[in-house]
């Protein structure tokens, strides 16, 4: 980096060099920015994805309503928690179902759960999916915040080819659709989360730091007018991909801007990560804890992330477990593979539970993060062996700043789109969108009132 | 209409018969009864294609009927074969037909929208310009894929977290570059804690420099082996190369003899480190007698071990990089003109085309706006080079579109671009670009010439790891984790010998020019020690890898490639079905269709615990929906089930032999792999259509279209006609119409929009 290197002081240069996973202290973190300055807080939205399905017979609670007795073996993990969430039944991703296509429903699972539109087939180029309901949100009320939106993946490597029957990896890959065309990867590296979140320069003192952002700012104007004068040269399609990139060089021009008025940076409270943690827990965990410093600080107010791709083959050996997850949840009813599916999803429930404490234990406000926020836990298939898409297995934890009494299990009527529920999830975030994707209205009985 | 009886038909009548009656009849006899109006068994209903026009009205139908016609998998087990004459005339009347059509098609080369470099191309771009080595891959997002290959324009956006990468990317590439950056007060960094001790003398530390800079490198040692302990051959290496060689001595010292029990040593090296993260590593070498000494304390145990890493620095690095010199001609504190003349050929090389002096100055600006700013004139310079990276004609590679549906030849200096990404992933270098600013390189001598200087260049094995990591989809083995119960030989080091080997192979194919056969069945390879093993092969020793003949029918091509067997097959299992489908996809070009909606998924988790796998997909492929696809597919897939999911050879899966053999629908029949191989090489024009179609996607960054049939059809039959040669291959596709020209695009949009204005 360019000024940092100047008058660094020593010890910067010692945490820096030996940057372990270091992972912080979140209750004893002060973030060096004012939080807004108005006492209400706002509502953050994050989206947890599981893929390949969730053994419904150890999900559903028996209860309806309150939700009195033991929560069944996979929400197990959650039991003292279960005052902060609700369990919603009976949820549908109708455009993860073949309708008149036929199979890659992991292909489209992930896909048309976040959007709530039609899946096109193709493994070619030609990408069409809709808005997904983060960046529904994102794309409101981004601009308040220094990232839109925050978007986390736990799967590192990529498969080359067509990830099911003729759709496009992009589709198994990507939660979030910033545009029809437009997905935004999820940034699997931590030591890339926390650049995105922090910038590559804490070290630097506020005066290097500011004319560094004056020096970027000069140096994105220039390329926004040199991309201007290019693009009157060029062919249609040509344009639209310079459109594009103009439209992030913008993006980054107002994140710059932001930080220049911000004057002061965030200090994450924890060193800068370095590779990925060998242990799948360890990697849950940094991982999620960047996305809840930056729920803290309001870097961010939307957030999402893949705990795995739909169709994820990874094996979960930290648990015994060394076949492929989704070979496994093809299990055709056997016994043995039943149980290994189960393990793997009360695994991720109990990975899920840490997460929740630790949002539960944050102040933001009168109350904690968690109240404040709205997280849902789910999967756009329930029924991995034949791919349903229906009754998925869907919890909201949070209560939105108030806006939603949790402790309970809501049966909703069959069919009830899913959308419902991220329309009444980015409502509450003060966006009012008249549908997101196939959304018919929203979710009842989430206040209680 | 009549029809008549088809054995009544001859081949000798039907050389140049109509649609009427070569290809009519069969389909009424033969397919009418499934695929009709009621049926539609498939969703392929018949009734509107027994006509000839249907040929063209329906050309996507009826490509894929006649390859299932082709391939014996239709009409289905069941129903009565055609004989042979009649399938082929009725084969080769469409094919012919097709033909006509394409000849009588306008030239079209399609388009390629402007195409952002991709990871791969950014470092290989960012290296040929600056001499830094970045590692676009762990600083980006990943790139997504389109057609199987990551250099498709249409699916290579630009997203915020991307440009926001690119800036920083462009600071740290540009303070690499000139280096004008004040370093901090070296210090001394014990890394003691974060050693990693691996087995007997060996240690290592991965560790994140912060600096591009000197360091010391310091290896500590602690203990002894008594007082006759010969000093050990000690390897101290950084990111997998040897920087140092040294004898360690392991006797009692005299310090020790009065009493200490231990002793220390250290070695110590100075490297320039490039800032990102290191592998540091420390090992005995040969050290026999070390392996005779039991662990653990005790009388005759005294051992030495590589204990722990210091690291010093940063230095300011011992002589100036050559690089460095290249960029920096003048000095810029000498002002704006030196700024200038620095930065003329910068932008001109990263623009990879010839530039105008207006497109200078405004990076001249940016200098001065940063030294008005109080920067020194080298770290001016740096945001002069950092805006240079982040500019649309550096991260794009945008061509001159022709006039609204006009095909023109591109430009040398485009061709010159189109040739060094396909061939280097990377800018053109200074020949190359000569030649196009003189507008020679268009002529085929010249052309033919450059390919040849191109492809026996290093840079070329960027083809191998790009094109052929993905095409034969070796690149996943980075995703591959298989069951290490299993396989417990699995580990990165056998993963990275896996790779090597196909990479290798590729080479080998392509810079000796060797026929394409090859990959089917070339009866050598590339293998070091363990690889070797893993394969069976007696007599090969080291970690190098070598060029071995093969004479086992055990092992040829590359379908019996580990990596390829592995990326084929699920964590703890093989898969015929994932198998077969692999080799349809990436060999045959036959992808096969999704399957239908009501069709239940194969069981494939009672593999090898019940031995009936192979009745579960007789069973399957009873049902003639099912078989239509995997009476190819699984015929495939079970043939390459001697080679487990890390692809060791075998002779029993579990407790059950293994039976490779297979009969294929056209009934065709082998008994092993090899003689499976033996089929798939007798039609070779089938793999050649394949790999043609799929160099070409990735040479020209967009998707095969219907237009490019015939052109691959040429390459096609070029290539057959010159003995499959390789080159003969890439050289095709580079003389091609389509690599060497471009459509304008339809203004309707554009026009719209002017109005508009």
């Amino acid at each position: 980096m360019i000024v940092t290197r100047k008058a660094l002081p020593r010890r910067t240069f010692l945490k820096g060099l030996g940057a372990a996973i270091a992972v912080p202290a979140l209750d004893s973190m002060m973030p060096a920015f004012a939080a807004p300055s108005s006492g209400a807080k706002p509502v953050r939205t994050a989206w947890f994805y599981v893929p390949n399905g969730i053994d419904m017979r150890h999900w559903t609670p028996v209860d309806d309503g309150k939700m009195a007795s033991a929560l069944p073996r996979i929400l197990a993990p959650l039991e003292e928690l279960k005052g902060e969430f609700n369990v919603l039944s009976n949820l549908t991703a109708n455009w993860g179902r073949p309708l008149l296509v036929g199979a890659g429903d992991h292909g489209r699972a992930a896909a048309a759960y976040m959007t709530g539109v039609e899946v096109y087939r193709t493994a070619g180029a030609d990408l069409k999916l809709g808005v997904s309901a983060d960046q529904v949100a994102a794309n409101a009320i981004g601009t308040q915040t220094k990232l839109p939106s925050l978007e986390l993946g736990l799967e590192e490597a990529r498969m080359a080819g067509n990830c099911d029957n003729g759709y496009s990896c992009a589709y198994a890959y990507n939660l979030a659709w910033k545009t029809e065309t437009q997905p935004l990867p999820p940034i699997s590296d931590p030591r890339a989360v926390f650049e995105r979140l922090f910038g590559t320069d804490i070290a630097e003192s506020p005066e290097l730091y500011a004319k560094r952002l004056g020096m970027r700012k000069s140096i994105l104007d220039m390329v926004s007018s040199d991309t201007a004068k290019l693009q009157s040269s060029v062919g249609v399609s040509d344009r639209r991909k310079l459109d594009e990139y103009l439209t992030s060089v913008r993006e980054i021009e107002r994140q710059v801007e932001m930080a220049e008025k911000e004057g002061m940076r965030i200090d994450p409270g924890m060193a800068k990560p370095f590779g990925v943690p060998p242990e799948f827990d360890g990697y849950y965990k940094l991982m999620t804890d960047m996305m809840l410093i930056a729920f803290q600080t309001d870097l961010t107010r939307v957030a999402t992330i893949m705990i795995g791709r739909e169709g994820s083959t990874r094996s979960y050996r930290e648990i015994g477990i060394p076949d492929g997850h989704h070979p496994l949840t093809h299990h055709q009813n056997n016994e043995e593979m039943l149980e290994k599916v189960a393990q793997i999803n009360c695994y991720h429930t109990k990975l899920f539970a840490d997460f929740l404490r630790k949002a539960k234990s944050i102040q933001d406000g009168e109350g904690t993060l968690l109240d404040n926020s709205l997280i849902c836990y789910g999967s756009g298939l329930s029924d991995g062996n034949v791919h349903t898409h229906d009754q998925l297995p869907t919890l909201l934890a949070g209560r939105g700043g108030g806006t939603v009494a949790t402790g309970r299990h809501i049966t909703f009527q069959r069919e009830t789109p899913v959308a419902n529920l991220f329309a009444s999830m980015v409502e509450r975030q003060g966006v009012r969108p008249e549908h997101v994707g196939d959304s018919t209205g929203r979710l009842a009985g989430l206040s209680l009132s | 209409m009549r029809t008549f009886p088809l054995t009544a038909l001859l081949a000798s009548t039907l050389a140049g018969a109509p649609f009427q009656s070569v290809v009519e009849p069969v389909l009424r006899q033969k397919c009418l009864m499934c695929h009709n109006d009621k049926t539609a068994s498939g969703n392929l209903n018949l009734a509107g294609l027994m006509t000839p026009a249907s040929l063209a009205a329906q050309r996507d139908t009826w490509e894929k009927i006649v390859a299932k016609i082709r391939t014996g998998e239709m009409p289905p087990k069941g129903v009565p074969k055609p004989p042979a004459e009649v399938v082929s005339a009725l084969v080769e009347h469409v094919e012919a037909e097709f033909e006509k059509a394409d000849k009588a098609m306008p030239a079209n080369p399609g388009r390629v929208t402007a195409r952002r470099l991709n990871r791969v191309e950014y470092s290989n771009t960012v290296r040929d310009l600056l001499g830094v080595h970045f590692r676009a891959n762990e600083e980006f997002p990943p790139d997504d894929s389109g057609y199987g290959f990551d250099n498709i324009s249409d699916v290579l956006t630009v997203s915020p977290t991307l440009m926001q990468r690119y800036v920083i990317a462009a600071e740290k590439i540009a303070a690499r570059a000139i280096g004008a950056d004040p370093l901090p007060k070296p210090g001394l960094f014990d890394r003691r804690s974060r050693v990693q001790r691996k087995g007997a003398g060996v240690m290592e530390l991965n560790d994140i420099i912060e600096f591009p800079a000197d360091y010391v490198i310091r290896a500590k040692f602690i203990g002894h082996r008594g007082v006759d302990g010969k000093p050990v051959l000690t390897r101290i290496s950084i990111d997998g190369k040897p920087v140092k060689e040294v004898e360690v001595p392991t006797a009692f010292t005299l310090v020790n003899r009065q009493g200490g029990a231990t002793q220390r040593t250290q070695e110590e090296v100075r490297v320039f480190l490039n800032d990102g993260p290191h592998r540091f590593r420390v090992e005995f070498v040969n050290d026999e007698a070390g392996k005779s000494i039991p662990p653990g304390p005790g009388p005759g145990r005294n051992n030495i071990v590589p204990d722990s890493f210091e690291i010093a620095g940063p230095f300011p690095p011992a002589e100036e990089l050559a690089e460095r010199k290249q960029v920096v001609i003048c000095d810029p504190a000498a002002g704006a003109a030196c700024v200038e003349k620095i930065m003329a050929p910068l932008v001109k090389k990263a623009y990879r085309r010839s530039i105008s002096k207006s497109e200078v100055l405004p990076f001249v600006k940016v200098s001065e706006n940063a030294r008005a700013a109080g920067y020194n004139p080298g770290q001016a310079l740096q945001f002069s080079i950092a805006a240079l990276l982040v500019s649309p004609h550096f991260l794009f590679r945008i061509e001159k579109d022709p006039a609204a549906g006009q095909v023109k030849r591109i430009s040398d200096i485009e061709l010159a671009n189109r040739l060094s990404y396909f061939l280097w992933s990377s800018m053109p270098d200074g020949e190359l670009m000569a030649l196009a600013e003189k507008e020679k390189l268009h002529e085929k001598a010249v052309l033919t010439a450059q390919l040849a200087r191109m492809l026996n260049d290093g840079k070329s094995s960027a083809l191998a790891e790009n094109f052929a990591g993905q095409w034969l989809e070796t690149r996943s083995l980075d995703a591959a984790k298989p069951d290490p119960v299993k396989f417990p030989a699995w580990n990165a080091d056998l993963k990275e010998a896996m790779k090597t080997e196909t990479q290798m192979f590729f080479e080998e194919v392509m810079r000796k020019n060797l026929p394409i056969s090859d990959f089917l069945d070339g009866k050598y390879s590339f293998l070091n020690e363990q690889l070797a093993k893993h394969y069976g092969i007696e007599g090969i020793t080291g970690g190098e890898f070598r060029r071995v003949e093969l004479d086992s029918p055990q092992r040829s091509g590359v379908l019996t490639h580990a990596s390829v067997l592995t990326v084929s097959s699920y964590p703890s299992r093989t898969s015929p079905v994932l198998r077969g489908k692999y080799l349809l996809e990436n060999i045959l070009g036959a992808a096969p269709p999704a399957p239908p909606a009501d069709v239940p998924a194969l069981d494939e988790a009672a593999i090898g615990k019940k031995g009936t796998l192979r009745q579960q997909f007789e069973q399957h492929r009873a049902d003639p929906s099912c078989a239509s696809c995997h009476a190819r597919m699984d015929v495939l897939g079970f043939a390459l089930e001697n080679y487990d999911a890390t692809g060791k050879w075998r002779t029993k899966d579990g407790e059950f032999p293994v039976d490779p053999a297979g009969t294929f629908p056209n009934g065709k029949s082998f008994a092993t792999p090899a003689e499976m191989k033996m089929l798939l090489k007798a039609d070779m024009p089938e793999f050649t259509r394949c790999l043609t179609e799929k160099l070409m996607t990735y040479a020209l960054g967009r998707g095969v279209e219907r237009f490019d049939r015939r052109v691959v059809q040429q390459i096609a039959r070029q290539t057959e006609a010159d003995g499959y040669r390789m080159q003969t291959l890439i050289g095709g596709i580079v003389n091609s119409m389509p690599f060497q020209a471009r459509r304008g695009e339809a203004l309707r949009q554009a026009t719209k929009e002017t109005k508009a204005k």
